[in-house]
């Protein structure tokens, strides 16, 4: 079975229809690249996912078992099962690195703050970060505000982690940094589903590529396929653009 | 010029000062206190009202930051015994100084609405938080650090120079006392030389708390003076 399946994903903003019949799957510990270029619908799949924008038609299968994202309880369900990382962090400018990894499982799962704190801080030492637990975000640098989001997700305990094209607002110098956080969770077994313009770092993670292009995916399969021999035109021609950069 | 500073006079006068001084904290942050909430009802109102509740938050808003709050003062207490409504001048005082604040409150409130980050509370809501836990772990906090110092520059506006338009009317508070006493003593010059030391120090007194309370609370460097 299938960890993760979208079947038919349809979705809009207003009456832009961004998403028009999304199809691809994800086994466990499989890590995923969504690949395509801008404007193609990658960040509005996540936000599908995770309950932030409404879908218009479709399915989302975890386990086999369909979420209802009209239902508030579906959506909760959702939240519980996946985690995502955003572009810019977001992490929350008024708490200390420690409480922004510590608030949800605290507040929101109702677990004892001694074990969580224990946790968030074996989560920051394997993200590199063991010595900013009292710092605030805005003393960090972006790519350790960026990891520090990356343990933020984690310590929610998520069986599939979405990652929104995480390296693309950081100095270039900061890249690799989390790059490498990434390649850890990937060594680790951990379900990804990661947006990234970084192909180099795709082909060498991914067990699996989406490419998408106006709202549907051109081709899946394994990096070997997409980048070396993709079958369709849409695919051809997109790794054929990206790859002479 | 043959006047003889008497110091003395002044001094000796200080307990009665003091009550005054009192009162001009009572003054200070029962209007301080009032004006916030309906600050941050208006400043609600002007960010997501619709239709007439907006324009009319809008309308208060330009109203009274327009006109001097000496002018709301007066109304109330000599517009109003003209329509039978007879207040003490200490609650008209309050009532205009509180209707005044929150004028100047709403707007600096608004800017703190207006500054929460749609995709912190993006993130708050991904990680499962619900509306209300949002505001309360994000938006509130959010809109606090961010409004906070320009709350305690007006509280400090309110306290010296609003709260003494009460002597006007006859509220006993630090300049109404130091005037009651005055026109007995003559000592008018040293009178108002105590009486604006004690006004410097209400201020240290209040600015220090305010920067302290800031540091503590919010991160914020509030700088005393
Ligand atoms: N908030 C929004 N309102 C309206 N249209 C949007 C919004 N966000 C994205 N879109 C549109 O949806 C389409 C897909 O966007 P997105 O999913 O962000 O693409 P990608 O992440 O692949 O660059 C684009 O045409 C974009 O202009
Ligand atoms: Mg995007």
């Amino acid at each position: 079975m299938h960890h993760l399946q979208v079947k038919d994903l349809s979705s809009a903003y207003g009456p832009l229809t961004v998403l028009k019949g999304v199809n691809f799957t994800l086994a466990k510990g499989e890590t995923a690249a969504l690949i395509g270029p801008s404007g193609s619908g990658k960040s509005t799949v996540l936000r599908v996912l995770m309950g932030l924008n409404k879908p218009t038609g479709g399915e989302v299968l975890i386990d086999g078992a369909a979420l209802d994202y009209s239902r508030p309880a579906s959506v909760r369900a959702a939240r519980e099962r996946m985690a995502i990382v955003f572009q810019q962090y977001n992490l929350f400018q008024n708490m200390s690195v420690l409480r922004n990894v510590t608030i949800a499982p605290v507040k929101i799962k109702g677990r004892p703050r001694k074990e969580v704190e224990a946790e968030a801080e074996r989560l920051l030492s394997k993200v590199g970060l063991a010595d900013k637990h009292h710092a605030y975000p805005d003393e960090l640098s972006g790519g350790q505000q960026q990891r520090v989001a990356i343990a933020r997700a984690l310590a929610l305990r998520p069986q599939i982690l979405l990652l929104d094209e995480v390296t693309s607002a950081l100095d270039p110098e900061l890249v690799n940094e989390v790059l490498d956080t990434i390649r850890g969770l990937a060594a680790d077994g951990m379900t990804m589903l990661i947006v990234s313009h970084e192909m180099a770092f795709v082909r060498e993670v991914a067990t699996k590529v989406v490419m998408m292009d106006e709202g549907l995916v051109v081709e899946q399969g394994p990096p070997e396929q997409i980048f070396g021999a993709p079958k369709t035109d849409r695919a051809r021609e997109f790794v054929g653009k990206i790859l002479r950069h | 010029m043959n006047y003889t500073f008497q110091f003395g006079v002044a001094f000796a006068e200080l307990p009665e000062l003091l009550k005054g001084a009192i009162i001009t904290f009572e003054l200070g942050i029962l209007a301080f206190w009032g004006g916030a909430l309906i600050g941050l009802l208006g400043a609600a109102l002007k960010t997501y009202g619709t239709g007439p509740l907006r324009w009319l938050a809008g309308a208060y808003v330009v109203f009274f930051t327009n006109t001097p709050a000496l002018i709301q003062i007066y109304f109330l207490y000599f517009g109003l015994p003209e329509l039978g409504i007879r207040w003490s001048s200490f609650t008209c005082t309050l009532i205009g100084l509180t209707l005044n604040a929150g004028a100047y409150l709403t707007e600096i409130m608004r800017a703190g609405y207006i500054s929460v980050r749609s995709t912190e509370v993006e993130a708050a809501e991904t990680l499962g938080m619900s509306r209300w836990q949002q505001i309360r772990y994000v938006v509130v906090p959010h809109i606090a650090k961010t409004i906070y110092p320009a709350l305690a520059n007006f509280f400090i506006v309110i306290l010296v120079m609003g709260t003494s338009i009460g002597a006007i009317i006859g509220v006993d508070e630090l300049t109404g006392q130091a005037i009651n006493i005055s026109t007995e003593n003559y000592r008018w010059i040293e009178m108002f030389v105590v009486v604006a030391g004690i006004y410097v120090i209400l201020t240290f007194i209040a600015s220090l708390s305010l920067a302290l309370v800031g540091r503590w609370a919010f991160r914020v460097k509030a700088k005393v003076f």
